[in-house]
C-alpha cells in the first residue's frame, strides 16, 4: 500500500517536471514585439499625464515655476545626501559626487546611509529638517515607504531631489532623476545584435524575475533582438543577479545548447559569471552583454571577453540633481519632475572612457 | 502469514533505506531520456562540479544536524572566506603599525582561510554551548556578521582578479577552480572530505560522541562524553568545510564577490535532510548526504538543461524535500513497528 502511494507521488512529480520541462521555452517571443517599443515611446508622456490627476493641489509647483511658489529651503546652506548602504560602490558614488559637486557650488554636504530602512530614512529627514537643510538629495528606501519622509520635508519647506529610484507619488519631490533602463537595454542589445552578425542561437540570463528592473531590461532586449528573424533564443534562465548562479547556469546551458553564440544578461554580475564559464569551457566565440557599467565588466570588455554593457550614469544623475537643487534654490525649478537619464552603451570602442560609473566624453 | 508480512515489511524497509539512491537513479534515467547528452562525461563532470560546492557544505552540516543543531552561517562564511582570500592575493595584508604589506603564498592563504572558517565555527560553538543561545539564533547572528564583514572588506566591490602576481610568488590560487586530469579540483576536495567524514563518523570514537550527543544529550553527558566540546568541534568542522567552498567558488569564478554563497546554507540543509539525517538529531550518514547532494544537483542542472523556469525549479525542489522527509517519517514508524513485532515474537 505504502509502496503504491510512493510510486504515485514519484510519478506525479516526474510528469509535472516533464510537462514543465518541455513546454516553457519560446512561448513569449511574438507578443513582445510591439509592447516594449510602445512603452518606451509613451513613458515620458504618460508620466506627465498622470501627474495632475494624481495630485491636483501640487500642480502650481510644477507649472507656475516663476511665480514664487518654490519651497524656500530650511535656511542654512547644508545639503543632505541620503542613500542606501555605501558598502555598494554604486551608492558610494552618489555620496562622493554629491559631496564634490555640492562643495564646488558652495554648500556644506552631509552624507548619511539609511540601509534601505524607511524608518531610519525618516529619522534622517527629521534631522535634516532640524538642521534647517537647504535641500535633500535622496536615493530612497522604497517607492511607497519613503513618501512620508519626503512629505515632512515638503511641509517644512525643504525641497527633495530623488536620484536613482522613483517614488509612487508625484508632486512631492521637486525632481526624480532615474536611469532609463529601457533605453539602455535596447541600446546595448543593438550593439550586441551587430556583433552577432544578426543571426544565431543565444541564451538569456534573467535577474530576479519578480524585480521590475529584470522585466524592463528583458523586454527591451527582446524589442530589439526579436526584430531579427534569424536570431533564436534557445534558453532563458534566471540567475538571480548572482555571479555563481550565472556561472553554473551558463555551464548547464552550454551543455544542452552547445550551438549558442551569444548570451544576454540582466546585469553585469551575472555576465561576469557567464564570461568565466565560457572561458573555462574554451568558448571564446560567445558574445556576452550585461547592464550596469561596473568596473568588472569594463575589464572584460577591454579584454574582448564581453561585447558590452549599458552604463547607468549614476554619477551624472547625482551631478544633475545637485545642479538642479542649486538652481531651484536660486529660483529656477526643473521643467519636469520625472527625468529619465539615458544610459550609455559601453563597447570596446568607448570602454576607456568609463571608470567607477563615470563616463567622460 | 506472520512471516510473510515480516518479509514484505523487510523488503519495504530496504527500499525505504535506499530511497534517496533510488530517487537519484530515477532522476538520472529521466533526464537522460529527456536530454540525450545528459550522460555525457562532460555533463556528469559539470554536475559533479556543481554538487561539490554545496556537497562540501552539507558534509559539515551533517555533523551539526546529527548533534541536533543547525548552522545557518555557512553561506556567509563562503562569501567572507572568498573575499578574504581574494583580498590577500590582490592587496596582501597591510600592517599599518609596521608600515609593511605582507603577501602570502597560496598554500599559506589556503591554510589561513581554513583556520578562519574553523575559528568562526569555534565562535558559533562557544556562543551555543557557553552562552546557551539556541543554534538557530546564534548562527543566524554570525550569518549576518560574516556577510557584513564580507562587504566591508572591499566596500561592496568585487576582487576581480585572483590570478596573483608572479613577482610576489602568490600565483596558483586558480588551481582550486580548474580541472586536474579532466576532473574539477572541487570534486577531489569533496571526495577526500567525504571519506574523512565517513571515517570520523563511523570508525572513530568521536563519531559515537556526535551520535550520542544528538540522540540523548543527558545520557551522553552522564556516560562521560564532554558534550560541549563535541558540539564546538562539529561547528568547527562545518566552518572548515565552508572555508573550502569559499575558496573553490572564488577560484572557479576568478573573482571574489561579497554576495557569494547567499542562501547556500539552505541547499546544504536540504541535501543533508534528503540524505536521511534527522533534524531532531541522533541519526544520519555521510553517504546519505552525498547522495542527497547529488539528487539536488541533478535536479538543478537537469531542469536548467531542459529549460524549466526558475519558478518551477523552486516548486519541484520544495516538493522533493518534503517528500523525502515524509518518507523518512514512514521509515521511522515502520522501524518502530517492526521492533515491536520482533519483541512480541520473542515473547
Amino acid at each position: 500500500m505504502k509502496k503504491k502511494i510512493l510510486a504515485a507521488c514519484l510519478s506525479a512529480a516526474m510528469v509535472a517536471a516533464m510537462l514543465v520541462g518541455c513546454g516553457s521555452k519560446p512561448a513569449e517571443d511574438p507578443a513582445q514585439d510591439e509592447t516594449p517599443t510602445e512603452d518606451q515611446a509613451e513613458e515620458p508622456g504618460g508620466d506627465e499625464a498622470e501627474e495632475p490627476t494624481e495630485d491636483e493641489t501640487e500642480e502650481p509647483t510644477e507649472d507656475d515655476t516663476a511665480s514664487g511658489e518654490l519651497l524656500p529651503g530650511g535656511g542654512s546652506n547644508i545639503l543632505y545626501c541620503i542613500t542606501p548602504s555605501t558598502s555598494n560602490v554604486y551608492f558610494k558614488t552618489v555620496q562622493d559626487i554629491a559631496t564634490e559637486k555640492g562643495t564646488e557650488l558652495g554648500y556644506e554636504v552631509k552624507c548619511f546611509s539609511h540601509d534601505d530602512d524607511a524608518a531610519t530614512q525618516l529619522e534622517m529627514f527629521e534631522a535634516a529638517i532640524a538642521d534647517k537643510a537647504a535641500a535633500i538629495i535622496c536615493d530612497n528606501a522604497g517607492a511607497d515607504a519613503s513618501i512620508e519622509a519626503i512629505q515632512k520635508a515638503y511641509d517644512a519647506g525643504i525641497p527633495t531631489f530623488l536620484v536613482d529610484r522613483e517614488i509612487n507619488q508625484a508632486g512631492l519631490a521637486v525632481a526624480q532623476l532615474v536611469a532609463d533602463n529601457a533605453q539602455g537595454a535596447a541600446a546595448i542589445a543593438e550593439a550586441w545584435v551587430e556583433a552577432m552578425d544578426y543571426k544565431g542561437q543565444y541564451a538569456e540570463l534573467l535577474g530576479l524575475e519578480s524585480d521590475t528592473n529584470c522585466q524592463v531590461r528583458s523586454e527591451n532586449f527582446h524589442s530589439v533582438i526579436d526584430e531579427y528573424p534569424d536570431m533564436e533564443m534557445v534558453a532563458q534562465q534566471s540567475a538571480n543577479w548572482d555571479q555563481t548562479e550565472g556561472y553554473e547556469k551558463t555551464e548547464a546551458i552550454l551543455q544542452s545548447n552547445p550551438d549558442i553564440t551569444g548570451i544576454i544578461c540582466g546585469n553585469d554580475t551575472m555576465a561576469c559569471g557567464a564570461v568565466q564559464a565560457c572561458i573555462d569551457a574554451g568558448r571564446d566565440d560567445i558574445k556576452i552583454i550585461g547592464v550596469d557599467g561596473s568596473d568588472d565588466a569594463a575589464k572584460y570588455i577591454k579584454d574582448g571577453q564581453m561585447v558590452g554593457t549599458a552604463l547607468q550614469q549614476i554619477a551624472l544623475i547625482t551631478q544633475m540633481a545637485v545642479e538642479q537643487a542649486d538652481a531651484y534654490l536660486n529660483g529656477t525649478a526643473p521643467e519636469e519632475e520625472k527625468q529619465l537619464v539615458p544610459c550609455v552603451a559601453i563597447t570596446a570602442d568607448n570602454v576607456d572612457k568609463l571608470s567607477s560609473f563615470v563616463y567622460t566624453e | 502469514m506472520n512471516t510473510k508480512k515480516t518479509n514484505s515489511n523487510q523488503m519495504l524497509m530496504t527500499l525505504l533505506k535506499g530511497r534517496t539512491f533510488i530517487v537519484l537513479i530515477i532522476l538520472v534515467i529521466f533526464f537522460s531520456v529527456v536530454k540525450d547528452n545528459f550522460l555525457d562525461p562532460s555533463t556528469l563532470t559539470m554536475v559533479a562540479k556543481h554538487v561539490a560546492l554545496y556537497g562540501i557544505l552539507a558534509l559539515g552540516m551533517t555533523f551539526v544536524i546529527i548533534t541536533g543543531g543547525i548552522d545557518l552561517s555557512v553561506g556567509s562564511v563562503v562569501g567572507l572566506v572568498g573575499m578574504l582570500a581574494g583580498g590577500l592575493i590582490q592587496e596582501g595584508l597591510t600592517l599599518s603599525f609596521a608600515g609593511v604589506t605582507l603577501y602570502f603564498s597560496v598554500p599559506m592563504i589556503v591554510i589561513m582561510m581554513l583556520v578562519v572558517g574553523a575559528v568562526i565555527g569555534w565562535v558559533n560553538g562557544l556562543i551555543i554551548t557557553k552562552l546557551n543561545v539556541a543554534p538557530f539564533i546564534a548562527t543566524l547572528g554570525t550569518m549576518y556578521i560574516c556577510r557584513g564583514f564580507a562587504n566591508l572588506r572591499s566596500g561592496g566591490a568585487t576582487f576581480p582578479d585572483i590570478a596573483g602576481y608572479e613577482g610576489l610568488g602568490n600565483t596558483g590560487f586558480k588551481v582550486l577552480g580548474s580541472n586536474i586530469a579532466n576532473i574539477p579540483a572541487g570534486v577531489y576536495v569533496f571526495a577526500v572530505l567525504a571519506i574523512i567524514s565517513v571515517v570520523l563518523l563511523k570508525k572513530m570514537p568521536f563519531g559515537w560522541y556526535v551520535l550520542g550527543v544528538g540522540g540523548n544529550e543527558k545520557s551522553a553527558r552522564l556516560s562521560g562524553i564532554k558534550a560541549d566540546r563535541v558540539k564546538i568541534i562539529v561547528y568547527m568542522i562545518s566552518g572548515f568545510c565552508a572555508a573550502w567552498v569559499g575558496m573553490i567558488n572564488t577560484a572557479q569564478l576568478s573573482a571574489a564577490h561579497p554576495a557569494s554563497g547567499d542562501g547556500w546554507e539552505m541547499n546544504a540543509i536540504a541535501a543533508t535532510v534528503l540524505g536521511g539525517t534527522s533534524m531532531a538529531g541522533g541519526s544520519g550518514t555521510i553517504l546519505g548526504t552525498v547522495v542527497g547532494a547529488f539528487v539536488i544537483g541533478v535536479i538543478n542542472d537537469g531542469m536548467t538543461m531542459c529549460g524549466v523556469s526558475e519558478f518551477w525549479q523552486k516548486v519541484i525542489r520544495g516538493l522533493v524535500i518534503i517528500l523525502a522527509v515524509v518518507i523518512d517519517q514512514t521509515q521511522r514508524n515502520l522501524q518502530a513497528k517492526m521492533a515491536l513485532q520482533a519483541r512480541n515474537e520473542n515473547k
